[in-house]
């Protein structure tokens, strides 16, 4: 070997040596919220490009605009909306189709998502009543995510420990948007309620890997004090 | 060297067949696989974290929206993703207005360097990386896939597009190149 190939064996091995920079956990959860929003959509639009189902989505877009407009705008409405029951009924047929224990989760993350953002809406209008049976609503989601995890416990190991994964990251995210919620309100029962949600919200986890939960039957103040109770799988 | 974890395999095929159908879950495997490797590779290149992050969140983004136009015909899914990484960085140096391809030769050299006097061992990881910035941009890409990467010649040649001669003699350039800079910069 020559001195230069040494040399520059040398300094290759120097370079293998150099410990690889990796991402900071949040950016890694960052980036897969928006890598999935961007498969979400994505396949959204494939969806639509099928003939068949273009057809079928072209029938059921005018059986919404016979039914009228008021299904479309309750998709948006909020708690203190009058359109707001709607919505749930919208959302618990939406329940009904889900199917796979992959599209159970991702249903119950979704409402969770949007739990949070109606009760930081309620909170914004300082309507704090509305705010925590929305923050209920989340918990309830979560649990229900939970469930759909502990189902898959024993029969396939590895798509619970994925969905358990899925959980988590939601939870986390959820998690940090409720500190920052916190950190934002000064109202003491809204602050109470916030807590509430984020101590539920980590208990949802240890339910999904069946473990005991410390509050398996939700927020303590019955079944179920979801503004739209969903249907159980 | 801290793993990488797990390398570009055979594997990626059922999962991208699931990921086409919609599955999230497959895309999740695949996001878990490529995107540590996917940032710290344009760390390297960069060496700026917010922007390695964005380039590697763009990077997988495009890489599992856009299955359509991979067709799994010699290429792999991983030389694949190494691509659209690649084109991303070169995008973003475009963007950033700074020059990509400087002919190592054209910088300044100090010809009277003796390299054998160059010691490796003390120089610090950011010098590396910093030293290594100032090639060119192949001479970069054949460093990191190899021993940033810990790629075989035979993976970096089907990521760079080349044959396996070529990327090794290309790494031989591209090492001499560094040792030259180091070199420089320990005279300055």
């Amino acid at each position: 070997m020559t001195p230069e190939v040494e040399r520059l064996e040398r300094l290759a091995e120097r370079l293998r040596s150099i410990d690889p920079v990796m991402p900071s956990p949040g950016a890694k959860i960052r980036g897969w919220n928006l890598v999935l929003a961007a498969v979400e959509q994505s396949a959204t639009v494939r969806s639509r490009t099928h003939p068949v189902r273009r057809l079928v989505l072209a029938a059921v877009a005018a059986a919404v605009l016979l039914v009228g407009g008021a299904v479309a705008a309750s998709a948006d409405s909020l708690p203190d909306s009058a359109l707001y029951p709607l919505k749930g009924v919208v959302e618990n047929v939406r329940g009904a189709l889900a199917f796979s224990p992959s599209d159970k989760l991702g249903y119950h993350l979704d409402l969770a998502r949007t739990r949070l953002t109606e009760a930081e809406a309620m909170i914004t209008r300082h309507r704090i009543d509305l705010a925590d049976v929305a923050l209920s609503s989340l918990d309830d989601q979560l649990n229900d995510a939970a469930l759909v995890v502990q189902s898959e416990l024993q029969s396939d190991p590895a798509l619970a420990a994925s969905l358990e994964d899925r959980l988590a990251q939601a939870i986390a995210t959820h998690d940090q948007q409720l500190a920052g919620l916190q950190g934002e309100v000064t109202n003491p029962a809204a602050i109470a309620a916030i807590m509430q949600a984020r101590d539920r919200a980590a208990q949802a986890l240890q339910t999904s890997n069946g473990k005991p939960s410390a509050s398996p039957a939700g927020n303590g103040k019955g079944p179920s004090a979801s503004p739209h109770p969903t249907p159980k799988h | 060297m801290q793993p990488l974890g797990k390398a570009a395999s055979d594997d990626d095929r059922p999962l991208i067949e699931r990921v086409r159908r919609g599955d999230q879950d497959a895309a999740r495997i695949l996001y878990e696989r490529y995107f540590d490797r996917i940032y710290n590779y344009v760390y390297a290149r960069l060496g700026r974290a917010e922007d390695a992050e964005d380039l590697a969140i763009d990077t997988m983004t495009r890489s599992l929206t856009r299955l359509d136009l991979f067709q799994d015909q010699g290429v792999a899914f991983s030389s694949w993703v190494y691509r659209i990484a690649h084109n991303a960085t070169i995008d973003h140096y475009r963007r950033q207005g700074k020059a990509i391809l400087v002919p190592l030769e054209s910088a300044t050299m100090p010809v009277s360097a003796d390299p054998s006097e160059l010691a490796v061992d003390q120089l610090s990881n950011e010098d590396l990386r910093e030293a290594l910035r100032t090639l060119t941009d192949e001479q970069q890409q054949v460093l990191i896939l190899r021993f940033f990467q810990d790629l075989t010649a035979a993976q970096a040649a089907r990521i760079m597009g080349k044959s396996v001669g070529a990327v090794q003699a290309l790494q031989h350039r591209a090492l001499g190149s560094l040792e030259r800079v180091l070199q420089g910069r320990t005279n300055n």
